[in-house]
C-alpha cells in the first residue's frame, strides 16, 4: 500500500519536468514568430529550424512523460 | 483485457530457430523488420514502369501518384543532406537516405493498429545510433588522422579555457549516440504508451454498466486527435534522426 502510494506520488513529481519543456516549446514558437514577422520571406527555412528545436525540447519532455510511465506501470 | 499500457512493447516469440549456440528465432520485432524492408523494395519495383534485363527498374517519365510518394522521400533525404554538408557530402547520400526511409517506415508501421513499433525498443534505436556513432569515427579517423582530435578543441581558445572546454566538448561526443538514440525511442514508447492509457479510459469508462458508460466516446475522440499528432510525431522523428546525423557527419568531414 505504502508502495503503491510512493509510486503515485513518485509518478505525480515526474510530471513537473513538463513545465520546463512548455517554458521551451513555447520560446522556440515565439521565436519562430518574431522572426518571420521580421522578415517573411525566410519563413521556410525558419520553419524547419524551429521544427528541429521544437523536436529537440519535446524528446526533452518525454524523458520525464517516460519516466513518469515507468515508474506507474513498470516497476 | 489490457493489463498495462506497455504490454504493447512485448517481443512475442513466432517461431524458434536455434543454430549452434546462436538464438535466430523469429520475433514479431523481426517480422516487422523484415516487413519493412519488404515494404519499401516491393514499393519501388512495383511502382516502376518495366524492369529490363539487367534486373534494374526504371520509373515512369511522367511520375504516377505512388512514384511522387517515392521521389518526395528521395528529395526529402537529399535535401537533408545537401543542406547540412556541402557538396563533399554527396557520396553519403546511400547512407543518409536507408536511415531516413528505415526510420520513417518503422514509424509508421507501428501506428497501424494490432501491429508492433520497431523503433520503441531500445535496443533498435541504440544500435543504429551507436553503428552511426562509429561509422563517423571511422570517417574521421580516415579523413584526418591525428587532426582529428581538434574536434574537442573549439577555435580561438586560449590554454586555460581549453583545460575547461576539452573535458566538456568530448563528454557530449560521447553522449551523441546515446541522445539520439534515446530520443526516437521516448518519443515514440511514450506516444504509444499514450494512446494505450487514453484507450484504458475509455475501457474502464465502458464497463461501467450505468448511463455514464456513454461517454465512453470521450476519450475515443481524443484518441484521434491523438492519432494524428503521433503521426505528426513520427514524420518529425524520423527527420530529426536523419538531420541529427547529417549534422554530426558535417563536423566529422569538415571540423570547426
Amino acid at each position: 500500500m505504502l508502495l503503491q502510494a510512493a509510486k503515485f506520488i513518485g509518478a505525480g513529481l515526474a510530471t513537473i519536468g513538463l513545465a520546463g519543456a512548455g517554458v521551451g516549446i513555447g520560446t522556440v514558437f515565439g521565436a519562430l514568430v518574431i522572426g518571420i514577422s521580421r522578415n517573411p520571406s525566410l519563413k521556410d527555412e525558419l520553419f524547419k529550424t524551429a521544427i528541429l528545436g521544437f523536436a529537440l525540447t519535446e524528446a526533452i519532455a518525454l524523458f520525464s512523460l517516460m519516466m513518469a510511465f515507468l515508474i506507474l506501470f513498470a516497476l | 483485457m489490457l493489463h498495462t499500457p506497455l504490454e504493447q512493447f512485448q517481443i512475442i516469440l513466432l517461431f524458434s530457430i536455434k543454430l549452434f549456440c546462436f538464438d535466430f528465432s523469429i520475433t514479431n520485432l523481426a517480422l516487422v523488420n523484415l516487413l519493412v524492408l519488404a515494404i519499401f523494395a516491393a514499393m519501388v519495383f512495383f511502382f516502376s514502369s518495366n524492369v529490363n534485363y539487367l534486373k534494374e527498374t526504371s520509373f515512369f517519365f511522367i511520375p504516377n501518384t505512388w512514384q511522387v510518394f517515392v521521389e518526395a522521400l528521395y528529395e526529402t533525404s537529399a535535401q537533408l543532406l545537401f543542406d547540412n554538408i556541402n557538396a563533399e557530402g554527396e557520396k553519403y547520400f546511400p547512407f543518409i537516405s536507408v536511415i531516413f526511409t528505415f526510420v520513417l517506415f518503422s514509424n509508421l508501421i507501428g501506428l497501424v493498429p494490432y501491429s508492433f513499433t520497431t523503433t520503441s525498443h531500445l535496443i533498435v534505436t541504440f544500435t543504429l545510433s551507436l553503428s552511426i556513432f562509429i561509422g563517423l569515427n571511422i570517417i574521421c579517423i580516415q579523413k584526418h588522422k591525428f587532426h582529428m582530435l581538434s574536434l574537442f578543441l573549439p577555435a580561438n581558445t586560449s590554454f586555460g579555457l581549453a583545460l575547461l572546454l576539452v573535458p566538456i566538448e568530448l563528454l557530449s561526443y560521447i553522449f551523441k549516440p546515446i541522445s539520439l538514440g534515446v530520443r526516437l525511442f521516448a518519443n515514440l514508447m511514450a506516444g504509444h504508451t499514450l494512446l494505450k492509457v487514453i484507450v484504458g479510459f475509455s475501457w474502464s469508462m465502458l464497463l461501467l454498466e450505468d448511463f455514464l458508460a456513454v461517454f465512453h466516446i470521450v476519450p475515443l475522440l481524443i484518441l484521434v486527435v491523438l492519432m494524428g499528432l503521433e503521426l505528426g510525431v513520427a514524420l518529425i522523428q524520423a527527420y530529426v534522426f536523419t538531420i541529427l546525423t547529417c549534422i554530426y557527419l558535417n563536423d566529422v568531414i569538415n571540423l570547426h
